[in-house]
């Protein structure tokens, strides 16, 4: 058995899985059932959002232990399932455990979606969401450029390598301000409607979920971790409406007439 | 009429910024359609909770069936054709209200926010014990290879 690097490849894969957003108990799971395919004895996974410790017995009798941190966290669901397949793979012998190790150096490596995608479909998202919350055609309209503009605010915030909060507060204030401009130059009548559209695409709504079900299925710590992320990222996108909106107070007498 | 239309289109642009291809983000947009029908039409005893609890019942099993199908795990349908019916807004209303100095409005509108990611993630906990019990933790076998 080479104990150490299958304790570091179970780790990564652990790790892997969260970062791309996985469930909290199935990374734990990969963890553990990848050590016990490979004659690990005794092993435990303690995985939260932002770590994880793995530990287990060697067939000499020692205990092997790792720590690993996660910083970011990226959703994605391509990654999750190509994880979950090689994991099974292994656990049923249809692969062997190098093939296992190359298999999660190409899902680590896998391309994210480029700018343009991201902001077609932040574009797509708020206008149809927006169209979802009753809006008229003018609204959607509204919020597929303003959605476009905030998609490349939050990319081009993740290249600078700024935290999420500031993203999420430039967004909100983003979305929230092009749309006070348009309703005073009469393209739109009201701005809840296309603002609500545009910040669906940063809200946490997700995040909130997957943090009770991680509650529910026992991971009382990943769940807690989970639903402060969700409150700070709620917390920073209001932040930066109510800027924009008290930002407003003040600019509007300079435009005139009042909206 | 046209909602659950709208709820496939926004869910397929949020499935694609999450990674999946196009089959399966069309699989998670059907599933957002299906959930976001469920909650539309069948206001059940007027209580947004029991809707909600429904109609992510709705997309879970959904979700469950495409993963013994797809061989991929639910969660990956599941996390995408339930973004429509998440609080996201809620989770906004409730920040906004704290900081606009509103505190009723915002314990309000927090509880509700809680109470609908409460049903939702009960609703995909109670499809994922059906799938389990239907398929057993496995996907559609493979077809032996000639």
């Amino acid at each position: 058995m080479h104990t150490e690097e299958l304790l570091l490849f179970a780790a990564d894969t652990a790790r892997l899985m969260l970062e791309s957003g996985g469930e909290t108990y199935r990374a734990e799971e990969c963890a553990i059932s990848i050590i016990t395919s490979q004659g690990g004895a005794e092993a435990e996974c303690f995985a939260t959002a932002t770590g994880l410790m793995l530990s287990f017995v060697s067939d000499d009798g020692k205990t092997h232990t790792v720590v690993r941190r996660i910083k970011k966290r990226i959703m994605n669901l391509e990654k999750v399932s190509r994880i979950d397949r090689m994991v099974r793979d292994l656990k049923t012998d249809q692969i062997g455990f190098e093939e296992a190790e190359s298999e999660l150096d190409r899902i680590e490596r896998l391309p994210e979606r480029s700018g343009k995608t991201r902001i077609a479909a932040g574009a797509f998202g708020a206008a149809f969401f927006a169209l979802l919350f009753r809006a008229d055609v003018r609204e959607a309209f509204a919020a597929f450029f303003i959605g476009a503009l905030v998609a490349l605010v939050v990319r081009l915030s993740a290249r600078l390598r700024m935290p999420d909060f500031i993203a999420n507060l430039a967004g909100g204030a983003l979305a929230a301000f092009c749309t006070l401009l348009l309703v005073q130059i009469g393209f739109l009548n009201r701005a809840d409607v296309t603002i609500i559209g545009v910040i669906m695409l940063l809200v946490p709504g997700v995040a909130i979920t997957n943090a009770i079900r991680d509650t529910i299925a026992g991971d009382f710590v990943a769940g807690l971790a989970r639903g402060a992320e969700a409150f700070l990222a709620a917390a920073a996108i209001s932040a930066g409406t109510g800027g924009a909106f008290a930002l407003w107070q003040i600019l509007q007498p300079l435009f005139g007439k009042g909206a | 009429m046209l909602a659950p239309l709208y709820a496939a289109i926004a869910t397929s642009a949020f499935s694609i910024l999450f990674g999946l291809g196009w089959i399966d983000a069309s699989i998670a947009s059907c599933g957002a359609a299906l959930g976001w029908a469920v909650y539309e039409w069948f206001p059940a005893l007027h209580a947004e909770a029991f809707s909600v609890f429904f109609a992510a019942l709705a997309a879970g099993l959904f979700s469950e069936i495409a993963s013994y199908f797809r061989r991929k795990p639910a969660t990956v349908y599941m996390i995408a054709s339930i973004i429509p019916l998440v609080p996201g807004g809620g989770m906004y209303y409730t920040m906004l209200s704290t900081l606009e100095g509103n505190t009723a409005q915002s314990v309000d509108t927090g509880i509700a926010t809680l109470m609908t990611a409460f049903s939702i993630a009960i609703g995909l906990a109670v499809a994922n014990v059906i799938g389990r019990i239907a398929f057993g933790n496995r996907y559609r076998p493979l077809r032996p290879k000639k």
